[in-house]
């Protein structure tokens, strides 16, 4: 078999076509994608947008300070010292007039909570010797 | 060389731009899609990694130093374009650069965009056989005619040494064609 020589042969071309009118249209096509080079313009609108909802938020903020303020200020609970004050000082109630009140119920709920024990006892009159001298006597 | 300063700054004046990229277009369109379409073989890849490759050129534009010409610094983005399109290609089909490239010329006969011979289609398998760098010159030399001045600005290789390398591409695929 004859040895191939490239330099013997005619010129062998690489044999790609393009599609019809390929050429026509590439330019316009490539210029069309390519990233435009503008500065980016940010509309006066959607800033004033911004400023507005701004505006609106703290607005809101503000309208809720009423609300908050009259919702601590509005309870109806009565501190325990106002009322121990009143009882104390301004109403015409005595002693009596809150025992009779009372139910017995009640009254045997407000005994000591705690009995003092025998052995607290006993420690308190030996160390106390005034009580002892009392007892003697 | 001062006509090509004087175009680099209209590239690069907004005001000029779009009308000198369109002349840079009109200029490089056809020789690098020949270029691209060489490495890649399809005309559908071919036509994507020229959109890819003006788009680069344009975006990079304001980096161009001048230290190189217009028109090799052009040549070396399509070809980085064209490289790495075919290996992430192959990366995604799960095979090599090698197997994809196989592929590619076994499905050129019956690609209507290649109306190839039998001998222009050994050729393509003779060329697929040699190195990535060999294929490269050989296809910039012998298919686009570009000088060895040229191909060496473009590869960033001494002349000397494409020639050595277009050399032995020849002989790798002149015993290839005379065996099969």
């Amino acid at each position: 078999m004859k040895a191939f020589k490239l330099e013997n042969e005619p010129k062998i071309e690489s044999g790609f076509k393009t599609p019809d009118h390929y050429f026509d249209h590439l330019s316009a096509k490539i210029l069309e994608q390519l990233p435009k080079n503008e500065p980016k313009v940010i509309s006066i609108f959607q800033k004033r947008r911004m400023v507005i909802m701004m505006v609106a938020a703290l607005l809101i903020l503000a309208l809720m300070i009423p609300i908050y303020t009259s919702i601590s200020t509005n309870s109806k609970e009565l501190d325990e010292t106002t009322l121990e004050n009143y009882l104390a000082y301004q109403s015409n109630l005595n002693q009596y007039d809150l025992i009779s009140e009372l139910e017995t119920e009640d009254i045997t709920k407000m005994q000591p909570v705690s009995t003092p024990e025998d052995k607290v006892i006993e420690d308190i009159l030996t160390t106390n010797s005034d009580v002892e001298q009392l007892l003697f006597e | 060389m001062q006509e090509e300063q004087e175009f680099i700054k209209k590239l690069l004046n907004p005001k000029t731009q779009n009308q000198a990229f369109k002349e840079l277009l009109l200029d490089y369109q056809r020789p690098l899609y020949n270029h691209i379409r060489n490495i890649v073989l399809n005309h559908d890849d071919a036509d994507d990694v020229l959109q890819n490759t003006f788009a680069k050129v344009f975006q990079y534009l304001k980096n161009f130093k001048g230290e190189s010409k217009l028109f090799s610094w052009m040549y070396r983005i399509a070809t980085n374009e064209a490289l790495t399109f075919l290996n992430q290609k192959a990366k995604i089909n799960g095979i090599s650069s090698e197997e994809l490239q196989n592929k590619t010329i076994d499905n050129l006969q019956a690609d209507v965009f290649f109306d190839g011979n039998e001998i222009q289609l050994k050729l393509q398998k003779a060329i697929a056989i040699l190195p990535e760098k060999q294929q490269l010159v050989f296809k910039m030399k012998y298919f686009e005619e570009l000088k060895y001045e040229e191909i060496s600005e473009i590869l960033g290789t001494s002349v000397g040494a494409l020639k050595a390398s277009y050399h032995h591409a020849v002989k790798k695929i002149e015993a290839f064609v005379t065996a099969n």
